[in-house]
């Protein structure tokens, strides 16, 4: 008891080891998440090779909503493969390839797909295919180092009274230059956010937003499409031939965790 | 115009291209060869006749007999009059009307009968007179008929009535149950059919298609005596009290359908008699059904009904593949109105209700998510017990497995092989490449505060720059400033020095502080200011009054200390309170 008042009084005293009490809860929250998320990934990897397909998709997905990873992907992707739906697998891929653009096995295994199911990519326009580059994130800091960076080595001699040297102009030059590439990257980022696939085989594409809305055509799994809005449980999409609404449970957009 | 006329011949031309005659209906065969029979025609060229009977003509005084009115005319030609001119001494009760077609070989003939029931008050010969009816255009003369009305004592013949019995007289809405209608041999035992039974009565649904003829041995006054009985079933639409007599015309050997015979029967013979009877009306309650009780799954079905387990065809499924599930229900009472449970309706599964009468179903699985059959909803009302009864199809175990999709291509030749691999890749031995969510940063709120972060240090940096600016432009400023806390800091020396007791410091302590608090005012090092330089900053009446007086006797006890033999006086230390005074004068100042 004595030594639990003395605990107290030390953690009330001493700031520093209240912090570093805070800080190690932290890790070892961090550390539980990703045993958490490594269990259910090891459980997958385990219920595929024992062919049971459809628990390890639910385990792999558990890992993915846990922490999305790309091996964690791409792994769901087979696992709902070999379950036979090509549309989640293919959205499974292309969140792999979203996260890690230099991903080989996603690549590959939408190629293969797409060429089973005969669905194409999604098109992306120019500003698009740069963001592929890199991960989306990695643009993001991009852009912000580099316009902060331009704009530092423009301003900092002039508040410290340095001479402007020759190699800052040049740096506050190139940094520029990288900030106004990056700049159309994101945009493209942002642009392909509206991208999704189809899940299910034959959804149908209505001209009004509701289950009795006239059926303008039926969708492949896997066929990519852009999410313009959304009302109740119906988004309207944009394919490569026609728009229409499609019910929200068929379709999944890149970023939906 | 020349033009005008021109565009009107080519779409004169053109109209036979453009307007296109409609496709005709596809009859199928069957009904085709049925419309090629000639039909027999039905009699409209004959004249509209009518006859008037009292049924029986002779009555007793109170007895009940039948005035009949037989048109030759369709019921809805007939512009019957509200009420009939009659006797004072004959009483009208209910009355009833009905068609009847009669084949006479070559056409069909049309009568409408009327009945009304009537009973005498009095004794005597009464007449009704003739009158006429419109019969859509030509007036038909209804002929007189006459009712001898005799005393009590003699036995004429009862008028001839049909019978009604049912099965039940206190029922729930919608609960079917089953009428009988009877007609009596007529003289000699002769059993004739009734045709177009109907009942009069609101509130009530009767079912047709259901119904059963029978000829049956019934024990008239102690002796066996055929009679014709019609069963049919009969549902209520409206809940409380409710009153029907049924009706129907007597139609010789004419039965139709299929008919049991249980009795030994006489038929006569010669041409049927189409005669209008009508029975003694009955009167039945009809309660509404507990609705707040109601279970899910209730379709309507009333009585008492099992179901046997359900069957499913095989319990291992492929995504998409249809299997049958089997439902058998049996039940006490009419099956004829029992409603299948309806199609529910779930995200996973199709569902096919098979045709009626099947009550099965037809299930497609959608996923291979599914690890058994949806329940299905099913309930009854049962009048005996007055509930619902939980009758749900209870969900069965099944094996979904997915559709089959390839995970190998087979190889192809040099020149149609193609970049796409031609099999799956094996699994990722490890998570690999984590993010936090697949939302992108640019999309989330916090990243665009943290750009402003950068925007604040910078903006930060570039206030400091001015500051400093404006500073370098007014170094009094700073002097002050400076001077302010070189004066806080001597002021708690100062304190300290008195509170110890410490007089030559504190005199050492004080003279700084004004030489401190005057010093950005010439602007000059303050060690090198005198005390003359102090009591210039203070104003006239205060230099010659008390406060000039302390600064030269803090100045003259500083000084003094430097004196080869220095001595400390102990009322340097009783100078606190005025020297404060003019540090805060003189602290306003700066």
């Amino acid at each position: 008891m004595s030594d639990l008042r003395f605990a107290i009084c030390g953690l009330r005293f001493c700031p520093w080891l209240r912090h570093s009490l805070v800080l190690a809860e932290f890790f070892l929250a961090v550390n539980i998440l990703n045993a958490a998320t490594n269990d259910f990934f090891a459980r997958g990897i385990d219920l595929s090779r024992a062919g049971q397909f459809p628990e390890a998709a639910a385990a792999f997905e558990n890992a993915a909503q846990r922490q999305p990873a790309a091996g964690t992907l791409v792994n769901l992707g087979l696992a709902e493969w070999q379950r036979g739906r090509a549309g989640a697998a293919i959205v499974a891929w292309e969140q792999a390839r979203w996260i890690d653009p230099f991903e080989p096995r996603a690549a590959a295994n939408l190629k293969f797909a797409r060429q089973v199911a005969q669905v194409d990519e999604p098109p992306l326009k120019w500003f698009e295919q740069e963001s592929t580059w890199l991960p989306p994130n990695a643009w993001v800091w991009l852009a912000g180092a580099s316009l902060w960076l331009a704009v530092g080595a423009l301003v900092l001699p002039g508040i410290f009274r340095r001479r402007k040297a020759g190699w800052q102009q040049t740096l506050a030059a190139l940094a520029f230059m990288v900030f106004l590439a990056s700049l159309t990257a994101n945009v493209g980022v942002v642009s392909r956010t509206q991208i999704g696939f189809v899940l299910k085989k034959n959804a149908p594409l209505r001209l009004t937003p509701t289950r009795a809305g006239e059926i303008i055509s039926t969708l492949t799994a896997g066929e990519p499409a852009r999410q313009l809005r959304a009302r109740g449980n119906f988004l309207f999409i944009r394919t490569t031939g026609e728009s229409g609404w499609i019910e929200s449970e068929d379709f999944r957009r890149l970023t939906d965790d | 115009m020349r033009l005008s006329s021109l565009k009107f011949f080519l779409l004169l031309a053109l109209a036979p291209v453009c307007l296109r005659a409609q496709a005709p209906p596809q009859i199928p065969a069957a009904l085709q060869a049925q419309l090629q029979v000639a039909q027999a025609p039905v009699d409209v060229t004959s004249p509209v006749t009518a006859t008037a009977v009292f049924d029986p003509p002779v009555v007793r005084v109170g007895e009940k007999t039948f005035y009949r009115v037989t048109v030759s005319a369709t019921e809805s030609a007939i512009q019957w009059p509200e009420e009939i001119a009659a006797p004072v001494a004959l009483k009208f009760g209910a009355n009833a009307r009905g068609q009847i077609t009669q084949f006479l070989g070559n056409n069909f003939r049309v009568f409408t009968s009327f009945i009304y029931e009537i009973r005498p008050t009095a004794a005597g010969h009464f007449t009704m007179t003739n009158f006429t009816a419109n019969a859509s255009g030509p007036l038909v003369e209804i002929p007189a008929a006459s009712l001898d009305v005799v005393a009590d004592g003699a036995s004429p013949q009862a008028a001839r009535q049909l019978g009604l019995e049912i099965s039940a007289t206190n029922v729930f809405l919608g609960q079917p149950f089953r009428v009988r209608v009877t007609l009596p041999p007529g003289p000699g035992n002769e059993i004739e059919a009734l045709r177009e039974i109907q009942f009069n009565g609101d509130g009530l649904m009767t079912d047709k298609t259901a119904a059963r003829q029978s000829i049956e041995a019934v024990s008239v006054n102690g002796q066996l005596r055929p009679m014709f009985a019609c069963e049919m079933t009969v549902t209520p639409i409206a809940a409380g009290p409710l009153k029907f007599s049924a009706q129907g015309f007597t139609a010789g050997r004419e039965f139709s359908g299929p008919i049991s015979i249980h009795a030994p029967v006489s038929l006569s013979g010669g041409p049927a008699k189409y005669v209008l009877l009508v029975s003694e009306p009955v009167a039945i309650n009809v309660r509404p059904l507990p609705v707040e009780d109601e279970l899910p799954g209730f379709t309507g079905a009333i009585g008492k009904f099992f179901r046997n387990p359900p069957q499913l065809a095989t319990n291992r499924l492929r995504v998409g593949e249809p299997v049958a599930l089997k439902l058998t229900f049996h039940g006490e009472g009419e099956l004829t109105r029992f409603v299948p449970p309806a199609t529910p309706r779930t995200r996973d599964w199709q569902i096919i209700a098979d045709p009626p009468p099947a009550t099965s179903f037809t299930l497609i699985p959608l996923t291979d998510d599914v690890h058994e059959t949806p329940a299905i909803p099913f309930s009854y009302f049962d009048p005996a017990l007055a509930k619902f009864v939980d009758l749900t199809i209870p969900p069965l175990p099944v094996t979904v497995v997915g559709e089959s999709l390839p995970v190998q291509l087979p190889a192809l030749d040099e020149e149609t092989k193609s970049a796409a691999p031609v099999k799956l890749s094996a699994p990722a031995p490890a998570p690999g490449k984590t993010v936090a969510s697949l939302k992108p940063l640019q999309r989330r709120g916090w990243f665009v505060g943290l750009q402003l972060l950068p925007v604040a240090g910078f903006l930060a940096l570039w206030q400091w720059d001015r500051r400093r600016r404006f500073l370098e432009a007014h170094p009094e400023i700073v002097r002050r400033a400076q001077a302010r806390r070189a004066l806080r800091r001597k002021k708690r020396q100062l304190q300290s020095a008195f509170e110890t007791g410490d007089a030559p410091a504190f005199v050492r302590h004080a003279a700084d502080a004004l030489r401190i608090a005057v010093a950005p005012h010439y602007p000059a090092n303050p060690h090198a200011l005198v005390g003359g330089d102090v009591l210039a900053q203070l104003a006239d009446a205060e230099r010659n009054g008390r406060a000039g007086e302390t600064v030269k006797q803090v100045f003259a006890a500083a000084d003094a200390q430097f004196a080869v033999d220095a001595k400390v006086q102990a009322d340097w230390l009783a100078l606190k309170s005025e020297l404060d005074a003019v540090l805060l004068k003189l602290e306003e100042k700066l």
